[in-house]
């Protein structure tokens, strides 16, 4: 099954992954809040994060995540949209989203654009 | 209108009253966006003699249509008005995210005017637009200032989104060597705009939104960036030497050619081992940051530990290593990256900072200045008091005061103005422009002071991107000055940063411009546009009492030859040049516009 491999380190914080979804998904549209992947900061690192599932409720606790000597919030990392995390919930319409592998793999076109390999397609 | 929002967002900060207004279609056809129609607007909206501390001065604010689309390398917010340390315009060009979100938020551009009682921080956040009071960010860094603003939001993913452009304290004492910065990174050229900013009681800008832009044609945009990134990674210098040091890399190059000056022009750089890359490598673990959509990432951000800046800092790039580094005498990278990072923690001009210390450091050794009288030991390689000198400048203490100036007006009143490398005021970046002849020309004419980032003949001079030129010649060099002159104006009113030359042709930059407005130009009709852009700049300055005269290197550069190095002997050519530069621009013999060039331009009405 292919999947994204995401290397925290390589990562610039371009965002060029934001408007390639954004682009494939919505014709003739460029805008990162309709994105599939967002890329947050976090002291000095870049986190691409992928949609994942919807939830409609939040986590009732929150749980750190130490990485390399540094202890992040793992709300940073967590893929979900969740009413503490307003991410991945299309502007206008209010619609979930989710990340879809743009249609047919192997080319998802996040990666397609991320010229730093920290986006990687691997089969496993 | 594709690739625009359609609107300029007007703010007065006397009343506090805002207004939207459409952007006049006729004028983008004209200028495009970005530099060019920053420029048009700011001239329509400000008179060219006005004093550019005074409250009626504008400043405007305009991004380029292919920001934030994904174009690669398109990433950039110009800031336009009448610059306090030269008189000529200035602009300022952002890096990082700023410039996307700008147009995110909602608004191709902003016109700022009148002054703040109080100071404030301009807020353009989900589509309200507030002046909100900064009284307790006045006096902070501009990390700190960043920090404590977003922290003040009260929303942490809402804080994410927030990009911001701000003065430091260089700003707000109303120095005309301050800057902007966005996002821990100094603004490119626009030295003085942090004053004008300052004067006006405006500590910074925030941006944030989630407007979308539409395109003409977004399939065929994908197409083409793909292809584009393909061949940036194909380029040795986009794919490994940029991503790996940065600018840094051109240290080496332009010592080997001689042309990276030290002590203010007064010999050049013979050894460069503890300041090239491989010296960077050891000083400093270099981080990548790519502007929004770049593929090549060419800034650097290194870990600090200083009482001014803790974690993360810009690491210098070869502004930096010259400006602050060897034209000053200062050869360990430690000592450059404290004073770069000072520039960015204070929002001072590295540039303008670098030329300054170099003047007063010339001007100690001809004993002119007195270290007993000025309580600072100014000399060149005397690392602490260059240090100390800067934080003196830049927070307007003890000699800071004299200081702060700016170098012209040091040498001036110290009775050796000779001793002030620059021109209109601005101090020349360090290529030696006795050794590289193209470039010298065009710091002669630049419209902003002498910067390569308005006219980058060193890419073919210094680095055969697209042709080996001789940089010690003076042949096809009014030509090759005056094509990348319009190349950069173009392209900074498109939105491109200059540094994707090095990888890509500027004909390729044409399928992306067109696949996001629908129009069908040709690389000749954006040249076109430039050069109207260029034209424009000139006729401003013109009229803020430029002239043909004004476009002269300092004596050093045209009567003393360079005394070592491999260009020993060598003098500038540019009045040699300038006469078949003023030709090919299509004007008059003592540098005015000739009457048909304005016509030919549509520049006749302005």
């Amino acid at each position: 099954m292919p999947r994204i491999k995401i290397d925290h380190s390589k990562c610039t914080g371009c965002r060029h992954c934001e408007i390639a979804c954004s682009l494939n998904h919505v014709a003739g549209v460029a805008n990162p809040r309709r994105a599939r992947i967002r890329v947050f900061e976090e002291g000095g690192v870049f986190f691409p994060v992928i949609a994942g599932p919807f939830v409609d409720a939040a986590c009732t606790s929150k749980n750190l995540i130490e990485i390399g000597g540094h202890v992040y919030d793992m709300c940073l990392l967590c893929r979900a949209s969740c009413p503490q995390k307003p991410f991945f919930i299309e502007a206008e319409t209010d619609f979930p989203l989710k990340c879809d592998f743009c249609g047919i793999p192997p080319n998802p076109s996040c990666v397609r654009w991320c010229n730093t390999g920290a986006l990687e397609l691997v089969e496993d | 209108m594709y690739g625009y929002m359609g609107k300029f967002l007007r703010v007065d900060l006397a009343s506090g009253k805002h207004a939207v207004q459409p952007v006049e279609e006729d004028a983008l056809k004209l200028f495009l966006g970005g530099r060019g129609l920053a420029t048009h607007i700011y001239m329509r909206e400000a008179d060219p003699g006005i004093d550019p501390l005074s409250d009626q001065n504008k400043i405007v604010l305009c991004t380029g249509p292919l920001v934030g689309t994904g174009a690669v390398s398109a990433a950039s917010c110009y800031v336009v008005s009448k610059s306090p340390l030269t008189g000529t315009l200035a602009c300022a060009k952002t890096r990082g995210s700023f410039g996307a979100e700008f147009k995110f938020a909602g608004y191709d551009g902003l016109i700022i005017e009148g002054r703040s009682e109080a100071p404030v921080v301009l807020s353009l956040m989900d589509g309200k637009v507030r002046l909100k009071p900064a009284p307790h960010l006045w006096g902070r860094t501009t990390s700190e200032s960043i920090r404590v603003f977003k922290e003040e939001i009260g929303d942490e993913w809402g804080a994410r989104e927030t990009r911001m452009a701000v003065i430091g304290p260089a700003g707000e004492h109303q120095l005309p060597i301050a800057t902007l910065v966005n996002e821990g990174f100094l603004t490119v050229g626009g030295a003085g705009l942090g004053a004008v900013f300052g004067a006006k009681n405006l500590k910074g800008i925030a941006v944030k939104g989630q407007n979308s832009i539409l395109l003409a044609d977004g399939a065929k945009l994908v197409q083409v960036v793909t292809a584009m990134i393909n061949k940036l990674n194909g380029s040795l210098i986009t794919s490994e030497i940029m991503p790996q040091w940065g600018t840094a890399f051109l240290v080496r190059m332009c010592n080997q050619k001689g042309m990276f000056p030290r002590n203010n022009f007064q010999s050049t750089a013979t050894d460069v081992k503890t300041l090239g890359t491989d010296a960077i490598s050891e000083a400093f673990s270099l981080k990548s940051r790519g502007c929004f959509s770049c593929p090549i990432a060419c800034l650097k951000k290194t870990d600090m530990d200083h009482p001014l800046c803790k974690g993360e800092g810009a690491a210098p790039g070869f502004m930096a290593i010259s400006s602050l580094g060897a034209n000053c005498g200062i050869n360990d990278l430690k000592t450059i990256s404290r004073a770069y990072m000072l520039c960015t923690e204070m929002g001072l001009d590295p540039l303008a900072a670098g030329g300054l210390f170099a003047t007063a450091m010339e001007l100690a050794e001809k004993r002119r200045i007195s270290a007993d009288d000025v309580k600072l030991e100014l000399k060149f390689g005397e690392a602490e008091e260059f240090l100390k000198g800067l934080e003196l400048v830049s927070t307007k203490k003890g000699y800071g005061r004299r200081l702060g100036m700016g170098g012209h007006g040091l040498a001036e009143e110290h009775g050796l103005p000779d001793s002030f490398m620059g021109v209109k005021k601005g101090p020349v970046p360090c290529f030696d422009p006795r050794a590289i002849q193209g470039l010298g020309l065009h710091f002669a004419t630049s419209n902003h002071g002498p910067h390569q980032i308005y006219g980058y003949t060193f890419m073919d001079e210094l680095l055969d991107v697209r042709q080996s030129m001789d940089p010690f010649e003076t042949e096809s060099k009014p030509e090759l000055v005056k094509e990348y002159q319009d190349m950069a104006a173009v392209m900074d009113s498109l939105g491109f940063c200059n540094w994707v030359l090095l990888g890509l042709k500027f004909s390729n930059l044409v399928p992306m411009t067109n696949a996001v407005l629908g129009t069908s130009h040709k690389a000749g009709d954006l040249m076109e546009i430039g050069e109207r852009v260029w034209n424009l700049e000139r006729l401003f300055n013109k009229r803020a009492g430029f002239s043909g005269v004004d476009d002269r290197l300092p004596k050093r550069f045209t009567e003393e030859p360079i005394p070592d190095g491999p260009a020993k002997g060598l003098v500038s050519q540019v009045p040699e040049m300038l006469p078949r530069y003023y030709e090919l621009r299509g004007w008059s013999g003592d540098g005015d516009i000739l009457p048909e060039t304005l016509e030919r331009l549509g520049l006749s009405g302005v």
